[in-house]
């Protein structure tokens, strides 16, 4: 009966493996706290009360083993021997790791994780010297009650007194449930049941007598009736049997009777079973119990704000953004019918009607499209928090002593990018661990501080999140990569002569990229850069690295601050529809096919003092015709940290569009990342600027063909574009 | 599937407000629950102490169920604060075992009750009578076998 039944008990469940997530991360950071301060009795009790948590509510979701792990773990905690316990930090971890596995292999079904080692562990702790537990010797408490009726001096005046004062004395002998598992609170309780009936002359055993969890008894003067008495002192899931007696009536004729208190009718007010049904099978008898002195946890104020938070399926709310996506596309279709009618009948009135209404509408439609974004964006925090952990195991893995600094921790991200980074960022920090930081002897050789030093760091930038990755380690050598690129046949000598610095080290993006001393145990192992920068594409970020020989580097992730919708310019090329992130451009300008110049087969084009590399995304064929005189849009944008032009015949202008995504089958390119459908049912290809770039670097001019990688959508639009390298066909 | 039969305020037959503290919320939620088959109304929740009392003074509830263990300032603390400021506040102590000690400082310092972690709908039920005495009411609909 203790487990909910089905229904409830998997719901509930469903919130336990969302929560006990929380807990884990806690215990992490509090373990993290414990390995830097130890033997810190604060957080030694913090750890105690998130494995108390922990055990507890696993236990009310009937997950047996793990509450009965959590629950060795806690009373193990609570030992002063333990508390001082060197490994304990290390414990700490063992035991989330454990935890987390176990929780793993309830939900997802798999196999529980060995837990023999993690208990030995924990036993370590308890067996320490001085494992002092205070040996609570039960005894046969029964005899203690009629006992003593010998009354002392101070009592019988007490007695005299309150009959004195017309109150009835009564002898209440109270029973405490033997299924009670907290005899001492249940006295309490009891005892402050007993003052409400009235003043308590004696009370017996003392709280301290091991007695006193069996029966208690009580001296009390009252002006109440045996059977108001009764049921005040029946308490549920606490009493067991009650028996009332009166010592002495209420009675002002003298102080006759406390001479004689001890031979008086008893009437046993025998108490129904109060706490009948639920009688609790028995558990633990009496557990080591420990005041737990109020511990204010002052960095708890993050769990203040969690106050008022609501848990949603991700999935819904995607939904809602769908429709809200919907609703803009029915925006834009009602602004074409409104042009139209506007164009048809120009001097109707109801025009102007129409154009309120629809500015209106335009205006909560944004707010409530605002509204639904902000409901996806979490916390980078979120992500960040793991990484304290993982930087010590990597740190303590490669022999490196490193700190981890994290800021701009409440910078919000969509919930989808912010899970989509979380791969690639745990990479980069690993690299940086292992790779960034130098050893303890050699930094200290160089005359740095041997403990590294990481930082992760996340702010906003405009429509953007930059999330950085900072080291101080020995920086990435642009030399030792363009060797590397050389040997393994990614460039020719041409090639890396041309590769501007920053160019060089994005080689290490390259799949297949890795420099031999990179292999190692941590990172490297066939897995590298080129996952980092492949997710980068797909969420239409960008990475850019920034590195100083001896003194660290920096990798910067640019991210769009949602996937669903994006402000985007469109364009025109071979009247075909295209648009691209309108943050991405900085610059239209207008030109002609003269201006356009040819460098090692590059096209490039000066634009005031600077010379932009250009991209073309339609075939110079086709516009060959018109000869130099044609015009042309060029559209500067800048990918990672430099600008490109792009070529574009006629500019559309900016919209606000709901990215469809679009499946593989239907698309078989990554030169595009979504498509949109316009109000008026034009399909709009949304270009993935990073992936255009590289295709233009990558292809060089000698390899022809490439003009065709053609792009295929399938009914609504089975045009093909022709995405040709600069200068491809010339 | 457990069903009780709802308690109401016996002044006005209103269902019992209750105010649940507990920092962790799947805590909350399971005695949200429970609460919520006794027929109770959930006033409100809070994680940790220092908003069980502003909580409570916002929405003054019947009962206040109170977990111990919690950051910023505990559950005996705050029970002790509550009960000063209302001394007909009923406040429930909901901790385990391990915390015995703790209880019984809480209920020298006004709190009314206490349940046992893991905490069991049954028990709860029947403290909770106990709690109201004679200010709560078994709505008597169809079952009447209480």
């Amino acid at each position: 009966m203790t487990n909910p039944p089905d229904e409830r008990g998997a719901e509930l469940q469903e919130l336990f493996f969302e929560t006990s997530q929380e807990l884990l991360q806690a215990l992490n950071e509090e373990s993290l706290k414990l390995e830097k301060n130890p033997g810190d009795e604060e957080i030694v009790r913090s750890i105690r009360r998130t494995v108390h948590t922990l055990k507890g509510d696993s236990a009310a979701c009937g997950l047996r083993e793990l509450s009965e792990l959590a629950h060795q773990f806690e009373d193990a905690l609570s030992l002063d021997s333990a508390a001082s316990h060197a490994a304990l930090a290390e414990i700490a971890f063992a035991a989330a790791d454990v935890f987390g596995g176990m929780i793993a292999a309830y939900h997802g079904g798999g196999a529980m994780p060995a837990t023999e080692a993690l208990r030995q562990r924990i036993n370590e702790l308890t067996s320490a010297p001085a494992a002092k537990k205070l040996g609570r010797k039960k005894k046969s408490a029964e005899a203690v009650s009629q006992s003593g009726k010998d009354w002392t001096e101070t009592e019988k005046r007490a007695l005299a007194e309150a009959q004195a004062a017309g109150l009835a004395i009564y002898d209440i002998a109270v029973k405490i449930d033997p299924h009670c598992t907290m005899p001492i609170a249940a006295r309490q309780l009891i005892q402050n049941a007993i003052s409400r009936i009235g003043n308590v002359l004696v009370a017996r055993p003392d709280a301290k007598s091991p007695a006193a969890s069996k029966q208690v008894e009580f001296v009390v003067a009252s002006s109440q009736t045996e059977e108001q008495i009764a049921a005040k002192s029946r308490i549920p899931t606490i009493t067991g049997e009650v028996s009332i007696t009166l010592i002495a009536a209420a009675s002002p004729s003298k102080s006759s009777a406390i001479t004689a208190p001890a031979a008086v009718p008893q009437s046993p007010a025998s108490a129904p079973e109060a706490s009948a049904a639920p009688a609790s099978p028995a558990p633990a008898p009496v557990e080591p119990a420990r005041v737990e002195a109020q511990a204010a946890a002052p960095e708890s104020a993050p769990q203040a704000m969690m106050e008022n938070i609501l848990r949603v399926e991700a999935g819904r709310i995607d939904n809602v953004l769908n429709l809200v996506g919907e609703l803009i596309i029915g925006k834009s279709m009602f602004q074409q019918a409104l042009n139209e009618f506007g164009k048809r009948y120009p001097k109707e009135l109801l025009r102007g009607k129409f154009a309120d209404v629809m500015a209106f509408q335009a205006r909560v439609l944004n707010d409530l499209q605002r509204s639904v974004m902000k409901i996806r964006m979490v916390p980078v925090d979120q992500l960040f928090r793991r990484f304290p952990r993982i930087v010590r195991d990597v740190a303590r893995q490669c022999g490196r002593e490193v700190d981890l600094e994290l800021s701009g921790q409440e910078t919000d991200l969509d919930k989808g990018i912010l899970d989509a980074i979380a791969e690639p960022l745990t990479h980069l920090v690993r690299n940086a661990v292992s790779h960034g930081i130098e050893s303890p002897e050699e930094r200290r050789r160089l005359g740095k501080s041997p403990r590294g030093h990481i930082r992760l760091n996340a702010f906003h930038q405009g429509n953007q999140v930059v999330v950085e990755v900072s080291d101080d380690g020995r920086g990435i050598d642009a030399q030792k990569i363009r060797a590397k690129a050389l040997e393994m046949r990614m460039v020719s000598v041409e090639e890396t002569a041309r590769l501007s610095e920053s160019e060089t080290l994005e080689l290490i993006f390259r799949p297949g990229f890795s420099t031999a001393e990179e292999v190692t145990e941590v990172s490297g192992r066939g897995v590298g850069m080129d996952v980092v920068q492949s997710v980068l594409h797909r969420l239409k970020a960008t990475i850019h690295i920034e590195t100083r020989p001896g003194q660290g580097t920096t990798f910067r992730m640019k991210l769009p601050l949602t996937l669903a919708i994006i402000k985007a310019l469109m364009f025109w090329v071979e009247r075909r529809l295209y648009a691209i992130p309108l943050n991405a451009v900085s610059q239209i300008a207008r030109t002609t096919e003269s201006e356009v110049h040819q460098v090692d087969n590059y096209e490039v084009l000066q634009l005031r003092n600077q010379v932009l590399p250009l991209l073309r995304l339609g075939r110079r064929s086709a516009i060959e015709g018109d000869g130099k005189s044609t015009k042309l849009f060029v559209l500067v944008i800048t990918v990672g940290e430099r600008k490109y032009g792009l070529i574009v015949d006629a500019l559309e202008g900016e919209e606000e569009l709901v990215i469809k995504a679009l499946d593989d089958q239907t698309f078989s390119t990554d030169l595009v990342n979504g498509a949109s459908i316009l109000g008026d049912g034009k399909v709009v290809l949304i270009l993935n600027l990073p992936a255009v770039v590289e295709h233009v670097a990558l292809s060089r001019p000698e390899q022809s063909g490439l003009t065709n990688c053609g792009i295929l959508l399938n009914h609504a639009d089975r045009a093909r574009l022709a995405l040709g390298a600069a200068g491809g066909q010339a | 599937m457990e069903q009780f039969a709802p308690v109401k305020r016996s002044k006005d037959g209103q269902p019992i407000r209750y105010l649940i503290v507990d920092d962790s919320v799947f805590a909350r939620k399971n005695l949200a629950r429970m609460i919520e088959s006794f027929g109770g109304q959930v006033a409100a929740e809070a994680g940790d102490g220092l908003t069980a009392i502003s909580e409570f003074d916002r929405t003054h509830p019947d009962i206040v169920l109170m977990d111990i263990t919690m950051p910023q300032m505990e559950g005996i603390e705050a029970a002790e604060k509550i009960v000063q400021a209302h001394p007909e506040a009923r406040v429930v102590m909901v901790s385990s075992v391990g915390y015995q000690e703790n209880i019984v400082a809480a209920l020298q310092r006004g709190a009314r009750h206490f349940v046992q972690k893991p905490v069991k709908p049954e028990v709860l039920y029947e403290v909770i009578k106990y709690v109201l005495g004679e200010d709560g009411v078994v709505a008597t609909a169809a079952g009447a076998g209480v």
